[in-house]
């Protein structure tokens, strides 16, 4: 199996929980080289590549969308702390009844004619994002009986070097379906809270949309000095 | 130290979130001598991966990494995603061979990160635009020691088009790519 050393926080490649990963999950282990000048530096994207408005996911209909509002805040960070700036931050994920506009949905429930589900943003020269939308339904899938996904917004980060490139997905606090969730569970213990937003009312809009946080930590590679 | 944001998979719902137009053409602000890189992608059954992110990022033709963008997107990059043969393809330039810090050479090759349903974590690696014998000195096949393993990474020049680099992609079992970690 592929397992690597960083495996302390990161899901293996085989998690046979998560039926896809049987056949997909490399069996090989992973070669270790060292970081090519290719990894540690990284594209960069044009200021106008993000439109402000492509942060808020609330206002690309005629009206708004379904659900329950949200302002999601949060930091891009290094291991050491240090801010990634002006890193793209890309985020998609269900609308307010659990179904994604895409064609291999076939999950029963509405789409939204105002949510389109995807938005993007850089982080400032804090590492900081804002992202306003509403908060994603839970909903079936076929991994196996019974099972639904928990309610999940999709996070895609390019941080300030190709060896920083992650994708993964975050979570709701107190949601009872993370527990039957193999995609959650297949991270290691010390990683799950991780991977869990925090409540942040005073960064929601009063009267309007409930705040949370979710701070994310992009690695370089082990033991050498990314300097980004 | 703070602990890294474990990873999770890209799921079946990205298509239309992330990928650009033109996605599939590599852009650089100089010349070079334009190429496609083309292939599928397998599972451990021999099926096409038809939802597979498949992203690319390269030195440009001289061997200079790229920094900077067009104003509409950054320079070196690729992103495509595979179709329901789990078919690839990337047009972009020849990338000349570069040093290291260490001044080791690498050969010429483009860096590519594999995303898909079923993969908890990317897949990295770095296919090489040369052939076995050209490739001898790179830090990457010299950490290869078994030449097999090796061509697992060697893109193939189509005897028809030499333009046209050919490389397939199995993720698992018989002729299962080397994946690398930094």
């Amino acid at each position: 199996m592929a397992e690597t050393p960083a495996a302390d926080v990161h899901p293996p490649y085989l998690y046979p929980d998560y039926k896809s990963t049987r056949l997909r999950a490399p069996a090989q282990p992973l070669v270790r080289v060292a970081p090519s000048p290719l990894d540690t530096a990284g594209p960069t994207f044009p200021k106008h590549f993000v439109k402000d408005s492509e942060a808020d996911l609330t206002t690309w209909g005629k009206s708004a969308p379904l659900g329950e509002k949200m302002v999601l805040v949060g930091r891009v960070l290094d291991e050491d702390g240090r801010p990634v700036r002006r890193s793209l931050v890309e985020v998609w994920q269900a609308n307010a009844s659990g179904k994604y506009p895409h064609p291999v949905d076939d999950h029963e429930a509405p789409l939204d004619p105002n949510f389109l589900g995807k938005g993007q943003v850089l982080t400032d020269d804090k590492g900081r994002y804002r992202i306003v939308t509403v908060k994603p339904g839970a909903y079936p899938w076929q991994n196996h009986a019974f099972g639904w996904r928990p309610a999940h917004i999709h996070f895609s980060l390019f941080g300030n070097a190709y060896a920083q490139r992650l994708i993964t997905q975050m979570f709701f606090p107190g949601d009872p379906l993370l527990a039957i969730d193999p995609i959650f569970q297949s991270v290691p213990e010390a990683g799950r809270r991780l991977l869990i937003a925090d409540l942040d009312l005073e960064h929601g809009v009063e009267g309007v949309a409930l705040g949370y946080r979710f701070d994310m930590v992009l690695r370089g590679p082990r033991a050498t000095p990314m300097g980004v | 130290m703070a602990k890294p944001t474990p990873s999770q998979t890209v799921g079946p719902f990205f298509a239309r979130e992330l990928l650009w137009g033109d996605g599939d053409k590599v852009l650089f602000p100089g010349q070079g001598d334009r190429i496609t890189l083309t292939g599928r992608v397998f599972d451990g059954a021999g099926a096409p991966i038809f939802d597979a992110l498949f992203e690319t990022w390269q030195a440009d033709a001289a061997g200079k990494i790229p920094s900077g963008g067009d104003g509409a997107r950054p320079y070196g990059y690729g992103r495509v995603s595979t179709d329901t043969d789990g078919r690839y393809a990337i047009e972009t330039v020849m990338p000349g061979s570069f040093r290291g810090p260490g001044s080791e050479t690498y050969a010429p090759q483009i860096s590519v990160t594999i995303f898909a349903r079923g993969l908890l974590k990317a897949v990295q690696t770095r296919v090489f635009l040369a052939p076995l014998e050209a490739i001898k000195d790179d830090p990457l096949a010299r950490a290869i020691s078994d030449p097999d393993r090796l061509r697992t990474l060697i893109a193939a020049r189509d005897p028809g088009d030499p333009k046209i680099y050919r490389w397939d992609v199995r993720l698992r079992g018989a002729g299962e790519a080397v994946f690398i970690e930094l």
